[in-house]
């Protein structure tokens, strides 16, 4: 099955809940999600990144444009190559050269506002959560430079000393050739 | 010096002549700007170079093809039924349409979604809607098979190929540099290349992506803050006092660090699991760190006493980067005069245990594609350049690319190779231009054989 296609068999710790407990689960994700969108645009990275936890994986496959009979290559796999494949270390990286004074790609910083829709849970495993959402991130800079990246996330949620934090991202582009001179933006 | 032309004219030999002076060492900006040059290097550059097309790990089934380019030109490199690579270009032989629309893929044959002639893996055509009823059988198909590149040829698996007869063997082609540069990539044994090829666009000249990769100097400054963010101890990979430059035929060069000679003797005094013992010791003591293993001894032979401690950047003209310790291959493909496609090809060693694997991909991936935290720092200065050389007034004002001109001594290897060992320089940029002119300037092949500069003696 396309990764494309959202996963929809694995709720069933989601049956267990009523709707009440449903209703209020989706409410506490999408605030969590939307306060997280903030951080990335309003540049506190250092704040994003407390968002995740220690053993957290942050994923961005490649995709390509295949015919209907390869469809079941239209995504890289773990392991292969990526753009993202970031561990908690990883991702301390990339802030670190955000605060670093010295990284130029985003120095005049880009502009960019992360918009999160359609979210719909799709398990709950014990303290974790999985969400299916969609994205558009939108990236201004300079004057005259702008990207535009719209796709598919899986989020997977933990609950940690009640608080949420986030362990899993995947990220499934709807690009194949990435239209942009690089990515030093946050997904 | 007058620049001025009619709009959509060539440009002359003598305004060729006139864009990079060697003794100089200063490029007009003009070859980053005009149209007319990009046409010209459209057709004498690449219809006539070796163009890199895939590893054949790509492609190991009949079927299997991946979709790439000779300059604008869209092929689609092919296993055939007999197990040939072939490449075919991507375009019908009765309205031009484009058969094959994803990247890559398995195909029994490559049908057209205009009108539905559909072609065989090696190109000949075999069937044609309407036949009967239509063409009332007045059409020979044999005459109608795609277009193919005229010469298709590998080394070590990786395939390249050209659009014109008269371009010499590839091996000749590649001459001592380019076979040191390719066989960087299997100099730790046999490779695969790993699934997914990176692909983004950056609103550069390509001119100027194939500048920085023989550019040490920028790496200090442009990527300060993948130092600072720790994946990368700049200073420990850029030995700016040990530098080499070597310069190959018809403008392939490789260009930066080398191991030095008592460095490397040490090495050829170690038994081969003496090497790989202190390669696992690096990649333990620091697995976020670029692991660059000691080469066996079977690489020496493969890649001579120079090209052993070479350490560089292989550019294979005009646009094949070897890169990342012979692990990546980076094509930066034209797309007009003002953007630059750039595809990451990664490439292990089939007997590189999993673990390790599993490292020296994550590690790349952090490093380039246009995520990598050190090439995001990249594009955007390549695009500024393009983009300052439009100017009326600001493209007059000439490229300084004289770093070390005249300073340095060219030494030679028994295999005739130049080189220089030196500080970090810029004599590998100064290569690639002159031979860029003779490529524009010359119309045949004939004429780039005869006058193709001869390797540079004496103090350059």
């Amino acid at each position: 099955m396309s990764q494309a296609r959202a996963v929809e068999a694995e709720t069933s710790g989601l049956d267990a809940l009523s709707l009440q407990q449903r209703m209020e689960l989706q409410y506490e994700i999408e605030q969590f999600l939307y306060a997280e969108a903030a951080m990335l645009d309003g540049r506190e990275y250092r704040a994003w990144l407390d968002l995740w936890t220690e053993d957290c994986s942050y994923w961005m496959p490649i995709r390509r444009t295949v015919t209907l009979s390869d469809i079941d290559r239209e995504f890289t796999k773990r392991g292969d190559m990526s753009f993202y494949d970031d561990d908690k270390q990883a991702l301390a990286m990339r802030v670190a050269k955000m605060e670093s004074g010295s990284s130029w790609s985003e120095d005049p910083p880009s502009r960019t506002r992360h918009i999160v829709d359609n979210v719909r849970i799709t398990a709950v495993n014990g303290a974790e959560t999985t969400v299916d959402v969609a994205f558009i991130l939108y990236r201004s800079r300079l004057n005259t430079e702008e990207s535009m990246w719209v796709g598919r996330r899986v989020d997977t949620l933990r609950r940690v000393d009640a608080a949420l934090k986030l362990c899993g991202r995947e990220i499934y582009l709807d690009q194949t050739l990435i239209r942009a001179t690089n990515m030093s933006t946050l997904f | 010096m007058d620049l001025v032309q009619e709009p959509g004219s060539a440009p002359s030999k003598s305004e060729i002549r006139s864009c990079f002076d060697p003794a100089e060492g200063t490029l007009d900006r003009r070859v980053f700007a005009d149209r007319e040059i990009y046409d010209l290097e459209m057709r004498n550059i690449f219809a006539r170079a070796w163009n890199f097309m895939c590893h054949e790990s790509q492609i190991p089934n009949p079927g299997d093809y991946f979709i790439n380019y000779i300059g604008e030109d869209q092929v689609i490199v092919v296993r055939d039924r007999q197990g040939e690579v072939q490449v075919l270009l991507n375009t019908c032989r009765h309205r031009g349409n484009a058969l094959c629309r994803a990247e890559q893929g398995n195909a029994k044959s490559f049908v057209c979604s205009y009108h539905g002639w559909n072609y065989d893996l090696n190109g000949d055509l075999i069937g044609v809607p309407g036949m009967t009823a239509y063409y009332r059988k007045d059409f020979d198909k044999s005459q109608w098979g795609l277009a193919k590149a005229a010469q298709v040829d590998h080394l070590h698996g990786f395939y390249f190929a050209t659009l014109d007869p008269d371009t010499p063997p590839l091996p000749d082609y590649l001459g001592e540099v380019g076979r040191i540069g390719l066989g960087l990539l299997v100099a730790n044994g046999p490779v695969e290349v790993v699934d997914g090829v990176q692909k983004n666009v950056i609103d550069c000249n390509w001119k100027i992506a194939v500048d920085n990769l023989f550019d040490w100097y920028h790496v200090q400054y442009s990527h300060a803050s993948a130092g600072n963010s720790g994946i990368l101890d700049i200073a420990a990979i850029l030995h700016p006092n040990n530098q080499m430059v070597m310069f190959g035929e018809y403008g392939h060069a490789i260009s930066g660090p080398v191991i030095p000679p008592e460095r490397q003797a040490e090495i050829d005094a170690m038994s081969d699991e003496e090497r790989f013992a202190v390669t696992v010791a690096k990649m333990t003591e620091d697995p976020n760190r670029l692991p660059q293993p000691l080469r066996m001894s079977f690489a020496k032979d493969m890649l001579g006493p120079t090209g052993v401690r070479c350490m560089g950047h292989p550019n294979i003209f005009p646009n094949l980067w070897v890169s990342t310790g012979g692990t990546q291959l980076s094509l930066r493909l034209p797309r007009g005069p003002f953007e630059t496609e750039i595809w990451w090809f990664t490439v292990l060693p089939k007997a590189m245990p999993e673990e390790m694997k599993k490292k020296q991909v994550a590690f790349i991936t952090h490093l380039f594609g246009p995520a990598g935290l050190l090439e995001q720092d990249d594009g955007e200065n390549w695009s500024q350049s393009t983009r300052a050389s439009r100017g009326v007034k600001a493209r007059t004002y000439r490229h300084h690319m004289a770093m070390g001109l005249g300073q340095d001594e060219v030494l030679t290897d028994a295999t005739g190779t130049s080189r220089v060992e030196t500080t970090i320089s810029e004599h590998a940029q100064r290569w690639l231009y002159t031979n860029w002119m003779n490529w524009l300037t010359a119309d045949s092949w004939a004429e780039l054989k005869a006058n193709h500069p001869s390797f540079p003696k004496g103090r350059v």
